[in-house]
């Protein structure tokens, strides 16, 4: 039995009920975003489409989540027309989304009709979708269930789940009630297990506990493989009665991504369930394909190779594991990290409610134990974002609000006032479409479609920028993992063959460099067969200079204690050094210039804080030779 | 004709050049077909243009050149070369030096082109007096025919329609004003404003009242003053709507005189042609058609024309037809004409100018087809057409096969000179029929690949596609109604912008977009 995007959802859910065996949804989006920090390129994708089609899949995860904004942000390719192109290769598969509630794909709430407007230019691609809100906050969620309701789509509201003592089944059974109770029963229900938390027996007893309270209920498990056992839960989940089950293509599988397909179906094979509508041949084709392009993208894969059984007390969800390990290595905090996982990260998220560590929730808990381990101190330094949970902004805490202590750290001694006055979810007024049509056309200088305004309402910055990208550079989704993320330059002589989006065929030849006087590098490529320099400035910052001060200026600078070379020189003696006072008159440094030894004098007295020059050091109009700290005369 | 061509010739005096030495010589190699080695007095296009021709003929060529020319492949076409000065512009048009040019080259004849020398009388009559083969008409018919009031004459003469003219203004500008606006009140307004030796389009102000013209009249001497060095002004009559139309003629020194059909340069920008067409479309196959090539052959015997020229009329919306001037040269929309008949007109300037009967008949003259010819400028349309000095051609291909003809100048490496034209390549296309034409010279223009320079291309390539045009509904003022020809995107390759892709990833030894 195979659900494609032709049939009616009413047939689609009648047919998943009746069906005796399990679907699978191909989460190939999630699998990018948690292993390979989101970078898994169009092309790839394109790559295996005939393959993924034939598959059988339930749906296909491949829009949503940062998706959007890093399709744009790093892979350079619009959103929509990548729907498009996977739509022209893959037409028996539903494509499936996840949603940030009001926080759609980026990371705070939306006016009303932007949500609206965007559910409905998406919609025109993307059969299911996954909804959910990081405080399992209802109310979030509803503009977006209206609207996929009102497009006739596969509406599949998700309850996140963690573990804890508050996370009992009766809590999840009345969060399912309350979803119901809005959306009624024609819907799918996600578990969304985006840390991979739990036993295999826990996602079980949690799976009969809802089915016993709504037997009808359809229920997609989604889960993560940090700790290597997410088969196990899968396992349990079908037996419980789930029916939808996410994992991914095996060449791909890493580590904190969804556990492979052929994994999951294999074992639950055994246990006397038959994965529906798939085939087996398709899905291991897919992945022999993919095996070929992965080396290409090993660089985004994490630091950090092997499952993490430790995810089970910091709870990060699968899609910020890889980034948090970049973020430590890049922030020079890696010796710290076993500290901030296992201490700090736990005892803030007990201490700030024991809420969901998912987008944008996992970020503030992050942020803030990094921050807490770093700075030595606690809540100190709270980010907007913090603030705006303990106003309760994105919305209600679910178990228990965090101590006054934390309020008083963060808001000062007048924080009831402040907590009194502007907590509570936000009310965000529609914004003026038409505006900021306009302001987007003004940017990149043309018409903007309703789906270039659509993109531009989540990342107005970055989505100006790839407009501007695509104009200058075209698109360049056609080009491969191997070309894209190519590092070290190519070999003279290398040959890059691409089809263009029209179908054009090209290739583009490596030439030989040269370097100018000025220092820029002229590469000469063979673009089919006709040579074509391309210059290139390096580090172009550098080459703005400093705005050049007068004399007048730099006598004045000296007054105020920055005494500066006004003719160039050699300093060939310095007579003093950081923590010396000096008097007005005495001598700072003697400059060679002319070939006559100049005095350079202190206008001023007071403590010298920098003397940057050394002996026998060639110095410029302008380089500052010593930065003295005047006295006030009221000092003395 | 109530006066006989014998008798127009006696009053304007036009054939009768002077007894010399250098005639005798002159006539002399002409009657001995001595036309060895020809000096091309010229640079760009329409040097290279020549040299091919008197190739074809057997011939050698010299090109001459300035300084700022010593890479400029009209040098790499001809047989020699020769550096005449520093320039720019200053030695081409230095008679003196080209006469020294040729003679030093031991050259028989001097063909000056377009531009530069080549409506200078005075190089006409130095070639005389020299002994030199001038290819092109007489001093004295250079001279008289450049002026547009003895022009004029002439076609009144033999009764050749002209626009209605006022006598030359006075100089002082109180009474220049008076017999202005008498004029503007008999023909009613618009009414152009031109100087006397302009020429090529320039030097003309349409004007549509009182108040502009009494604003304009001083700005327009001083401006004649300035461009041309004479500040004489006249009115004509303007003409609504008015369709530039021009005749291609050959006349021997026998007596033989045709039409080779017509050309419409309707299409242009400021009196600019920027688009050439023959036959001309709008009045193909018409009465008019034949009248005006007609009144060409008949200017032309009149006025004892010898050489290539070309007759310019002006026709207005109801097929009345006026005689404008006639360019005593080779245009640069030639190429045209040599498409559609077949005939190579500079061959054609080379035999005649060696004393030889034309080979072809009016009879054998048979326009076939369509044809037209594009300045492929490194300009940017959008600007005004200002050139794009200094840009050098990173990648230059061309386009090929069937109907296609190039004039160029350009190469890959080509650096758009500051101190000349910005013209790179005329592009001529050949059709069985209008449509073929339009959809041939599209592809034409899509073939080319110009990096570096921004190029008047994308601009022809919407002409081509706009509708008023493709029904062949334009006339002078057609640009000026279309402003959203203007309104094009840069035309660039998808590959080349990837390119640009490419060579960041590699020069930055990573992927500055993806980090």
């Amino acid at each position: 039995m195979r659900i494609t995007p032709n049939i009616p959802p009413e047939q689609g859910l009648k047919m998943l009920r009746e069906a005796k065996g399990y679907f699978i949804t191909n989460t190939a989006r999630d699998l990018s975003q948690s292993d390979f920090k989101n970078r898994i390129l169009l092309h790839t994708d394109l790559l295996v489409a005939e393959e993924r089609d034939e598959a059988g899949f339930f749906s296909l995860e491949i829009s949503g989540g940062a998706s959007i904004h890093v399709d744009m942000l790093r892979k350079l390719v619009n959103p929509f027309e990548k729907l498009r192109l996977l739509r022209k290769h893959m037409p028996r598969t539903m494509f499936q989304t996840l949603c940030r509630g009001v926080n759609l794909f980026g990371y705070r709430p939306y006016p009303e009709n932007v949500i609206r407007l965007t559910v409905q230019e998406f919609a025109k691609y993307i059969e299911v979708w996954r909804v959910f809100d990081f405080l399992n906050h209802i109310p979030n969620m509803i503009p977006v269930f209206e609207e996929v309701k009102k497009a006739g789509k596969y509406l599949e509201p998700a309850i996140c789940f963690s573990t804890g003592p508050e996370h009992t089944d009766e809590f999840y059974v009345g969060k399912v009630k309350e979803i119901i109770d809005i959306t009624g029963s024609d819907i799918i229900l996600a578990i969304k297990n985006h840390s991979g938390l739990g036993t295999p027996a826990r996602i079980g007893r949690l799976i009969r506990a809802i089915l016993d309270k709504f037997p009808d209920l359809i229920i997609h498990y989604h889960g993560h493989n940090t700790d290597g056992n997410d088969v196990a839960r899968i396992v349990a989940a079908v037996k419980a009665g789930a029916k939808i089950v996410d994992a991914g293509d095996h060449a791909m599988t890493g580590f904190f991504g969804p556990p492979p397909i052929l994994t999951v179906i294999q074992t639950l094979l055994d246990e006397g369930y038959e994965a529906e509508g798939i085939n087996i041949d398709a899905v291991i084709a897919t992945s022999n394909k993919l095996k070929r392009v992965r080396q290409a993208y090993e660089p985004f894969e994490s630091q950090f190779k092997g499952f993490d059984p430790t995810v089970h007390i910091h709870k990060l969800p699968g899609g910020a594991m890889g980034s948090s390990f970049e973020q430590a290595v890049k922030g020079g905090f890696l010796d710290k990290m076993p500290e901030i996982l296992i201490e700090e990260l736990p005892k803030v998220h007990r201490e700030l409610g024991n809420f969901w560590s998912v987008t944008p929730g996992s970020q503030i808990l992050w942020t803030t134990a990094v921050t807490h381990v770093l700075s030595g101190t606690r809540y100190k330094n709270a980010s907007e974002d913090l603030k705006r949970l303990l106003l309760e902004r994105y919305g209600p805490f679910p178990f228990y609000k965090p101590s006054d202590e934390i309020y008083e750290v963060v808001f000062g001694s007048n924080w009831k006032k402040i907590v009194a006055t502007e907590s509570g979810r936000e009310e965000i007024t529609p914004i003026d479409l038409k505006e900021e049509k306009k302001k987007l056309e003004e940017g990149i200088g043309r018409k903007a479609s309703t789906e270039d305004l659509v993109l531009y309402l989540q990342h107005p910055k970055d989505a100006v920028d790839f407009f501007k990208f695509e104009e200058e550079y075209g698109k360049t989704y056609v080009l491969g993992p191997e070309i894209w993320y190519r590092k070290g330059g190519f070999e003279v002589g290398e040959t890059v063959r691409f089809r263009d989006y029209t179908g054009k065929y090209h290739q583009i030849t490596i030439g030989p460099s040269s370097h100018t006087e000025d220092g820029e590098i002229i590469t000469y490529l063979m673009v089919d067969h006709h040579p074509e320099p391309f210059v290139y400035e390096p580090e172009k910052e550098e080459k703005k200079e400093e705005k050049k001060r007068s004399i007048e200026e730099l006598m004045l600078l000296a007054e105020m204690g920055e005494i500066c070379a006004t003719t160039d020189g050699t300093i060939v003696e310095v007579r003093v050094k950081e923590g010396d006072e000096v008097k007005e008159g005495d001598i700072i440094a003697i400059l060679e210039a002319m070939k006559m030894l100049n005095n350079i004098t202190s206008p001023v007295t007071g403590e010298v804080k920098q003397v940057p020059v050394k002996e026998g050091q060639q110095v410029k109009v302008g380089d500052l030779i010593a930065r003295i700290k005047p006295k006030r005369k009221s000092d003395s | 004709m109530s006066i006989s061509e014998e008798a127009v010739r006696n009053i304007f005096r036009i054939a009768s050049g002077v007894s010399t030495s250098g005639q005798i010589k002159r006539d002399k190699l002409m009657k001995e077909k001595k036309i060895k080695k020809v000096l091309i007095a010229n640079r760009g296009e329409i040097a290279i243009r020549i040299c091919r021709a008197i190739h074809e003929e057997g011939l050698k060529a010299v090109a001459i050149y300035e300084t700022p020319d010593q890479e400029s492949r009209h040098l790499r076409e001809a047989d020699e070369s020769i550096w005449i000065g520093d320039g720019p512009r200053k030695d081409y048009l230095d008679i003196d030096k080209v006469i020294w040019a040729a003679k030093k080259t031991e050259c028989q004849a001097i063909h000056p082109g377009y531009g530069f020398l080549a409506e200078n009388p005075d190089l006409a009559k130095a070639c005389e007096e020299e002994g030199l083969i001038f290819i092109g008409p007489n001093y004295k018919a250079i001279k008289d025919l450049g002026d547009k009031t003895i022009a004029r004459s002439i076609a009144e003469s033999v009764r050749i329609p002209v626009i209605p003219a006022g006598k030359v203004l006075p100089r002082e500008e109180e009474s220049a004003l008076e017999k202005a606006l008498q004029f503007s009140k008999e023909e009613g307004f618009p009414v152009m404003l031109k100087a006397v030796a302009g020429g090529g389009g320039r030097g003309i102000r349409k004007i549509e009242t009182e108040e502009e013209l009494k604003l304009q009249l001083p700005i327009a001497a001083k401006e004649a003053k300035s461009a041309f060095g004479d500040e004489k002004l006249y009115l004509e009559k303007g003409i609504k709507r008015p369709r530039h139309v021009e005749v291609q003629i050959l006349a021997d020194h026998h007596g033989n005189v045709i039409h080779l059909g017509t050309r419409d340069c309707s299409i242009q920008r400021r009196h600019q042609k920027l688009v050439e067409i023959a036959p001309a479309p709008t009045i193909l196959g018409s009465e008019v058609e034949k009248k005006i090539c007609e009144a060409a052959v008949l200017f032309a015997k009149v006025s004892g024309y010898r050489n290539a020229g070309t007759v310019e009329f002006l026709v207005d919306q109801e097929n009345n037809f006026y005689f404008l001037e006639i360019n005593t040269r080779l245009q640069v929309e030639h190429t045209v004409t040599e498409l559609v008949t077949g005939i190579d007109i500079v061959r054609r300037q080379i035999r005649i100018a060696e004393g030889m009967s034309l080979d072809i008949t009016q009879d054998e003259v048979v326009c076939k087809g369509s044809a037209i010819e594009m300045r492929i400028n490194a300009e940017d349309p959008k600007r005004d057409f200002a050139p794009e000095s200094g840009k050098v051609v990173s990648v230059y291909q061309s386009p090929g096969g069937p109907g296609i003809r190039l004039d160029g100048t350009v190469y890959q490496g080509y650096k758009v000179p500051k101190e000349y034209d910005s013209l790179l390549v005329k592009l001529s296309v050949y059709g069985f029929d209008w449509n073929e034409m339009i959809s041939r010279a599209v592809r034409a223009l899509k073939d080319f690949i110009i990096v570096g320079p921004k190029t008047t291309i994308p601009f022809y390539l919407r002409l081509l596609q706009e509708k008023e045009f493709l029904e062949k509904k334009f006339d002078t003022e057609y640009i000026d109604r279309h402003p959203e020809l203007f309104d094009y995107k840069p035309l660039e390759r998808e590959e080349a912008k990837i390119a640009k892709a490419i060579a960041m990833i590699h020069h930055t030894k990573h992927n500055p977009f993806s980090m």
